[in-house]
């Protein structure tokens, strides 16, 4: 069994910051129905890479690694007939997930209130850029907008360098992971107390939250680039070849001897300029350049196996290619091969533990409107004709 | 009462396990700290700081807990042999660099070392100059979340059966999770991503990420949205400043297959019109009109938002030791469960032989 078995999730979001929650849940055994439909397609569904044809809207390999385990139906919830359906889903859950734009939700008449009506318990967990109130409640964004507002960006990149944004939405990451939290804490509090409640999570406040040691340091105004605020060398040098580089992170003495003994200069360690941590801090940039030059002709894993054999903290620096075929993760089961009917074989991010008596199990996301049959017969008890009167009708599409 | 009053943790603190105690901590749960590395102000308010640890006292502690949060960074930490024997009930997460027993099993490993295997290093920064990691500590934070999901996990599942059980988190496959773009993209493209600076790489062109106004910075892009886009040329029409702008059939193209020398055209005429204007005055376009525009906030601009002050999130942190207070971040969601604020104090860490024991017992 898995550690969420008969739990019931019904999920309206979509694109990537509430999905990655709702991924966490289902890969833990959860039942997650994804309420999708073709009239307001998922946009990840749309998302590159694609496996062929990216108008195959089963194509997408960016939603299905964000979609793993789940359901999906389709119901055209600008439709009254369709937020009917809905409700009937709702009835059945213990958790709403949304991610919709403000006001939506009310707006077709499935607000937090509407949701109690059908089910007193139910918890509901929207996630948005700005959270539902206070002056940005309206703000329509993305994942770097939360980059923006929390002081990544202006903190990101070389000391006195522009704001840097990464070409990935580091917030539509670590809102979802927050969303999972507080959905788990939220049935806990539920199951003893009876009580529901709807939480609001937005992307700034998780991201404030993740930098908190910045904002623990009042006077800290410049980026911090690779420096660490007492390790040192603590960095990013070059190694042989194109574009191979190694992180070396010096903790104390015993490593810094270490690092000079594995890079054959021994008499670096004795150099009285970088006999303490303090000395080697104060004197980081010039330090650097010694690592580097010294780190420039070694192969990038050869030395970081030596350097870790040491004791000193070191790994090369890998691109997508080394992550996909990396031992350990592979090892660890953090890849999982699933297969799916468009997509075929394929490699899955797993969560990223083991647990002892109810592990979790990757299946492949669901083709849109994949279980349409299951969920409005077997699960609501539907008739066919009704079904087909409302599939016919664009309610259920 | 809050969503997890009543709950028991104790944390062995090495900082692959801090946040997640943290989290655990703002969510109403009693949490003792013990280790040598535990005096960081963003991490540790909030929770009982133990020293002078005895391991007969903090098994003992430990067969009361609901939660044990092991973390083994260094791989080194207090005795507390198999402690699910006394305690069937305890969730026991073990957090470690590595998997217990994969290739790397036992290298040592730092924030920085973590981030340079996740694969986003390698996308961080500038061509030209080498990877960087984000701000702050990413590793650890991850890690920390993944801690906090794993404990409340193995309650969940402990309402089923009964008993707890041990759950080993990875700090490199928690971090590599945050990587969802590079490994994907390699395997379905074969394309391997590096740094392109501000520029977001989509299809045939890149577009930019942050521009400059006139008084500091804001982030937008160019991207396949055609209401957004009509939305923020009609003010720029309005300002008379849109020039050719104007003359393009949003639905009807894309971005991303536009080429290059276009796009820079287009994004000069962008550019003009950004740094005409401060940031309150696009910031008040972005959020009227739905640009997706974003202001990019200093740390100071982020403690003084008047839209994060609303929401409680920064909240007085005073340091027992040395008396000052530090607006620290503090609720982790709004929710509608009882609210009562964990103490915002980092207290002077007390010998595990003084401490009273857990509330209620």
């Amino acid at each position: 069994m898995g550690a969420l078995d008969g739990l019931k999730i019904a999920d309206f979001s979509w694109v990537g910051a509430g999905p990655r929650a709702t991924k966490d849940l289902a890969d833990n055994g959860a039942t997650v129905i994804k309420i999708e439909s073709r009239k307001r397609l998922d946009l990840g569904r749309r998302s590159p890479p694609f496996a062929g044809d990216p108008k195959d809207h089963d194509g997408s390999a960016f939603f299905a690694q964000t979609n793993t385990s789940k359901k999906s139906v389709t119901i055209n919830l600008g439709d009254p007939r369709g937020v009917d359906v809905a409700r009937k889903l709702v009835a059945w859950a213990d958790v709403v997930v949304e991610n919709f734009g403000p006001g939506y939700m009310e707006r077709i008449g499935l607000g937090f209130d509407e949701l109690k009506a059908i089910k007193p318990d139910i918890v509901l967990v929207s996630v948005s850029v700005a959270g539902r109130t206070g002056p940005m409640a309206g703000f329509r964004g993305y994942g770097n907008s939360a980059a923006a507002h929390s002081g990544h960006a202006a903190m990101t990149g070389w000391p006195g360098s522009d704001p840097h944004m990464p070409p990935f939405a580091y917030g539509d990451v670590v809102a979802p992971m927050f969303a999972t939290v507080a959905t788990l804490a939220a049935l806990e509090h539920r199951d003893r107390t009876g009580e529901g409640q709807h939480v609001d999570a937005s992307q700034i406040e998780p991201m404030v939250h993740v930098i908190a040691d910045l904002y623990a340091e009042p006077d800290l105004t410049e980026k911090p680039g690779n420096d660490d605020r007492a390790m040192a060398p603590h960095g990013v040098y070059p190694c042989s070849g194109d574009e191979n580089w190694i992180a070396i992170a010096v903790e104390d003495d015993a490593q810094w001897r270490a690092l000079c003994s594995t890079l054959g200069d021994d008499a670096l360690a004795a150099d009285p300029a970088y006999v303490t941590a303090a000395d080697r801090h104060g004197r980081r940039e010039t330090l650097d350049a010694t690592i580097g030059a010294l780190t420039g002709q070694s192969d990038k894993t050869d030395l970081a196996e030596r350097l870790a054999a040491a004791g000193v903290p070191a790994a090369p620096v890998l691109n997508g290619k080394e992550v996909l075929e990396d031992p350990e993760l592979n090892a660890g089961g953090h890849f999982q091969k699933t297969q799916h009917p468009v997509l075929g074989e394929s490699m899955m991010p797993a969560p990223p533990m083991h647990l002892s008596d109810t592990p979790w199990r990757v299946g492949p996301a669901p083709l849109l409107g994949e279980h349409n049959g299951e969920i409005f017969g077997a699960l609501l008890g539907m008739d066919e004709t009704e079904i087909a009167r409302l599939a016919e009708a664009g309610v259920l599409a | 009462m809050t969503m997890l009053e009543g709950i028991r943790v104790v944390e062995l603190t090495d900082r692959l396990v801090d946040f997640g105690g943290r989290m655990l901590a703002e969510l109403g749960a009693e949490v003792v700290s013990i280790g040598s590395d535990n005096g960081t102000l963003a991490w540790q308010h909030g929770k009982q700081r133990l020293t002078d640890i005895d391991d007969d006292r903090l098994c003992s502690l430990i067969a009361e807990a609901d939660i044990l949060l092991d973390g083994r960074r260094k791989g080194t930490g207090p005795d507390v042999g198999d402690p699910t024997t006394a305690n069937p009930r305890l969730v026991h997460v073990i957090a470690r660099p590595f998997s217990a027993d994969g290739p790397y099993a036992g290298r040592p490993a730092t924030d920085l070392t973590l981030m340079a295997l996740s694969g986003l290093m390698t996308v961080i920064g500038d061509p030209g100059k080498p990877p960087l990691r984000l701000p702050g500590e990413q590793a650890y934070a991850l890690t920390g979340i993944q801690v906090a999901t794993a404990a409340l996990l193995g309650l969940r599942a402990r309402r089923t059966t009964g008993k707890g059980q041990r759950i080993d988190v990875s700090a490199f496959q928690s971090a590599t999770l945050a990587n969802y773009r590079e490994a994907i993209m390699y395997e379905w493209t074969g394309r391997i991503g590096h740094r392109t600076g501000n520029k977001l790489v989509r299809g045939k062109s890149g577009v930019r990420q942050v521009w400059r106004c006139a008084d500091g910075y804001v982030t937008w892009s160019m991207i396949d949205n055609p209401g957004m886009m009509r939305s923020v040329v009609r003010i720029m029409a309005e300002e008379g400043v849109a020039g050719e702008l104007t003359e393009i059939d949003w639905d009807n193209i894309l971005v991303a297959d536009t080429d290059q020398d276009t796009i820079e055209r287009w994004q000069d005429i962008f550019a003009r019109f950004y740094a005409a204007h401060n940031k309150a005055q696009l910031g008040e376009w972005s959020l009227k009109n739905g640009w997706g525009l974003s202001v990019i906030a200093d740390l100071d601009e982020v403690r003084q938002s008047e839209h994060l002050a609303a929401r409680g999130l920064f909240v007085p942190v005073t340091d027992e030791a040395t008396g000052t207070e530090t607006p620290l971040p503090g609720p982790l969601f709004r929710h509608g469960a009882g609210d009562a604020a964990p103490q915002r104090r980092l207290k002077q860490p007390v010998p595990i032989a003084r401490f009273d024991g857990w509330s209620g017992s």
